[in-house]
């Protein structure tokens, strides 16, 4: 095969969809509420009233549009075996540094390839201080402008297969990998599968793996708490539990019935709205959305390119229809792991169960910052990979040949 | 008196959708934006895109709206005002149909969700009927609070014991002191505090179509608890008990997403439901597809039943908060708070039905005196197998049933 199928890319949403998008929006009908519900049932309908009437009136898409096209996008055609070629967005950000680390960046649900667009000033940018890095972000097949799989089974091994083809067909054969959410379990399928040959260190900041059998069972878990645990321990533990069984609903449709929830997503600009926007505020450190910001996020979903129902489907694939956990397939690998601990990450676990996650040659704990972390704490994100990769630091020249300084 | 100066005397109702509202319908329909499907994912997925589709394309081109509403306002409906402690006065819809005999027994029929006061729809015809062959009932069926055409309640924490208020507050006010109640989905689960609250002294005796109750555990149950930690093994030797073990760990692996969303946060969900119109279609087509024992859904059927959400009273958001209040918000079952009654209970098992634990078990929610083993039929029974359920109900309440003459002086004959 001759040449690769690289073009640059912009976003150009048609006219007719910003049109379709306001006449939907223009008749909007919003559910009454609860005296007093505030955020205990759902989305406030204070917020949702503020978020469409900016969304009507005020949020120019176009002008965001023009923003997100600064950064340098493009999309190649990837083969996957068994199901065709998917045609991928990324963003690829090079450093001046000719050895700078290849680095990619993985998103996650509902998240999106611009969650990079904070840290990629950092990461590439060049200091004797400091390593550098070459940042790929790419967009989930199904997310963004990346084309969705057209059959089922597109599960741990494809995405894995995904991200290595795009990272040695941009000439990264050795390369590190940083993902949360989604980006972070897949980052454990992908070491899996392409660890030490081509992954040579990964970083997340949702750490988690297999929980022990022990502590899968309620009864034994609330008896062990209050015997091993310290108290900062206990109170993530409890934080863990609250999420497992009071914030799950939105999991579960999406692994069982994704399909179902895709016709309100496809086809309500407020029912997306809702849906995201939960998430975004409940899953973040207090972060200070601005309307701005929300609305971008959401339209990333509304006008993605297979839209707003094929990302559900990830549940549906990564857990066999929730037969079993994400980690299916996966298995312990020795590649050098470094872990970012954010204090209202969803899943908080013990620090030492990470050791059960991979080869744990990087920690640090951070005292603010939530379950997006590259786009609340970029600096901190940032940080850690710096320390992590740099003079110094425990993986400093993993990357043969490009230890992130010239 | 003017009927306006009491709200609680009851006014008949009628079913009007103004004009404008199917205007604005059509006009959302004619926007509609669906995904694309997976090859092959068809029902596997969730409701199927090419069923989704005809039935849009129905709604917005067959679909006679006016009729369907002409045919419902044929059933007798009545709305009033019922006091419920701690959340003023409720203004409540129900059907009332009284039988041609005089000591027909006060029947009160619950529905669910995503169901509907028009579940009872079938059953009337044949438990009014009056015959020396079996007992005649008088049926009142109500809109839950916050579905159809019921009000909803207006501020958080009306769970079980409000609701068997309503009830009790409405069958008293209809002038029957003692009835008996049928329920399945909600109907049952919210039932049971119904049953728990006022059995004996109002509810006399009861009949679900919903067999179900709390799990047995060590300290509650042993024998049935140990019964339960031997099912994977003792299923194997029989295939009912197997298929019904089966089908109960399918419903809890794939099945309760709905159930996890709206019990925890509804508003959000609600949000999607109250402006999509075929994203309300898709969220209960699934359902009457998934929990009905191959019942042949017309469109016309499913686009009625979606209706009665799209254009409820208190719109289609409200009634999952049921989920939320009667679990706390998911932080604990539905049943908490009741305990086992000595009111007689009657339970009908139809074989599609979601959960099928074993039948010793309903020993725990009450005095089992009734049971009835069908070979059709699922979560919908009153609408899909209307002739077994109204039979069952006959058997139970007749001559020489285990709960005839429950209800002093209202036996049901002439």
């Amino acid at each position: 095969m001759a040449g690769s199928t690289e073009q640059a890319f912009t976003v150009a949403v048609p006219d007719a969809d910003l049109e379709l998008l306001h006449k939907k929006l223009d008749l909007a009908r919003l559910p009454d509420e609860l005296e007093g519900a505030e955020w205990n049932y759902g989305v406030p309908l204070a917020d949702i009233k503020r978020l469409v009437a900016y969304w009507k009136d005020s949020f120019d898409w176009r002008k965001a549009e023009a923003e997100i096209n600064k950064l340098p996008m493009f999309t190649r055609d990837i083969e996957v075996d068994g199901f065709g070629t998917l045609n991928i967005h990324y963003v690829h950000q090079k450093s001046e540094v000719k050895n700078a680390i290849p680095l990619l960046f993985v998103h996650g649900w509902p998240g999106d390839f611009l969650e990079a667009k904070k840290i990629l000033p950092i990461l590439t940018a060049k200091s004797e201080e400091h390593p550098s890095f070459h940042v790929v972000s790419l967009s989930l097949p199904g997310f963004g402008f990346s084309e969705a799989p057209k059959k089922p089974g597109f599960a741990g091994r494809q995405y894995a297969e995904v991200f290595n083809k795009l990272m040695v067909a941009l000439g990264y054969n050795e390369y590190v990998y940083q993902g949360g959410d989604w980006g972070h379990i897949l980052g454990v399928h992908a070491v899996t599968h392409y660890g030490h040959t081509n992954i040579k260190a990964w970083h997340t900041n949702m750490p988690f793996y297999r929980a022990p059998k022990l502590f899968t069972n309620p009864l034994l878990f609330i008896g062990m708490l209050a015997i091993i645990f310290d108290t900062p321990t206990k109170t993530g533990l409890v934080n863990s539990m609250q999420w497992r069984t009071k914030g799950m609903g939105y999991y579960i449709e999406q692994a069982t019935q994704p399909q179902t929830l895709g016709f309100s997503l496809s086809d309500s600009p407020v029912g997306l709205l809702a849906w995201i926007y939960e998430k975004l505020v409940t899953w973040s450190d207090k972060y200070p959305w601005t309307e701005d910001e929300v609305l971008e996020w959401i339209s990333i979903y509304w006008f993605s390119r297979s839209g707003p129902a094929a990302a559900g489907r990830i549940y549906y694939e990564m857990t066999g229809q929730n037969q079993h956990d994400v980690m299916e397939g996966t298995k312990y690998s020795s590649v050098p792991l470094g872990a970012s601990y954010f204090p209202r990450e969803l899943v908080q676990l013990p620090k030492s169960w990470t050791s059960m996650l991979g080869n744990v040659k990087f920690e640090a704990q951070h005292d603010k910052g939530g379950h997006f972390a590259a786009y609340e704490q970029p600096e901190k994100l940032a940080g850690d990979l710096r320390n992590m990769y740099g003079k110094g630091g425990p993986v400093f020249g993993i990357v043969p040949g490009k230890n992130g300084y010239d | 008196m003017s009927e306006f100066a009491d709200p609680y005397s009851e006014r008949p109702f009628t079913l009007a959708v103004p004009d404008v509202e199917l205007e604005l319908l059509r006009k959302r329909l004619d926007l509609v934006r669906l995904p694309d499907e997976l090859d092959g994912a068809a029902w596997h997925y969730g409701a199927a895109r090419a069923d989704v589709a005809r039935l849009v394309a129905h709604w917005r081109g067959g679909f006679d709206w006016r009729a369907r509403e002409a045919a419902i306002n044929a059933l007798p409906m009545f709305v009033r005002g019922v006091e419920v402690e701690g959340f003023g006065t409720l203004e409540v819809h129900y059907v009332h149909r009284r039988s041609g005999v005089e000591g027909a027994i006060p029947l009160l029929f619950v529905h669910g969700w995503p169901g509907s006061f028009l579940e009872a729809r079938k059953l009337l015809p044949l438990l009014t009927a009056g015959s020396p062959e079996y007992p005649s009932f008088h049926v009142v069926a109500v809109s839950l609070p916050g579905f159809g055409f019921s009000e909803a309640p207006k501020k958080p924490g009306f769970a079980g014991p409000q609701y068997a208020e309503v009830f009790n507050k409405l069958m008293l006010a209809l002038g029957y002191d003692e009835y008996v109640y049928q329920g399945g989905d909600w109907g049952h689960m919210i039932g049971v505090h119904a049953v728990h609250i006022y059995g004996h002294k109002h509810i006399k005796a009861w009949l679900t179509n919903l067999p179900i109750y709390r799990d047995p555990t060590l300290f509650t149950y042993p024998v049935y608890y140990l019964q339960k930690l031997a099912l994977p093994i003792t299923t194997r030797f029989n295939d009912r008990a197997r298929i019904d073990y089966e089908k109960t760990k399918e419903w809890y692996k794939r099945g309760t997403g709905y159930y996890s969303e709206q019990a925890t946060e509804p508003q959000t969900v609600g949000y999607s439901l109250a402006d999509s119109p075929v994203g309300l279609l898709a969220w209960i087509y699934e359902k009457l597809v998934t929990w009905t024992d191959h019942y042949p859904w017309t469109d016309d059927e499913v686009l009625e039943w979606i209706s009665v959400y799209w254009f409820s009273r208190a719109g289609p958001a409200a009634a999952s908060r049921v989920y939320y209040e009667m679990t706390g918000g998911y932080a604990y079952e539905y049943w908490k708070g009741s305990e086992r009654t000595s009111v007689p209970l009657g339970a009908s098992y139809f074989p599609a039905e979601l959960t099928r634990p074993p039948k010793q078990w309903l020993n725990m929610l009450g005095k089992v005196v009734f049971q009835s083993e069908h070979d059709r039929g699922g979560h919908f029974a009153a609408f899909e197998q209307p002739e077994l359920l109204a039979g069952d109900l006959r058997k139970m309440f007749g001559k020489g049933g285990p709960a005839y003459g429950v209800v002093p002086g209202k036996d049901g004959y002439n």
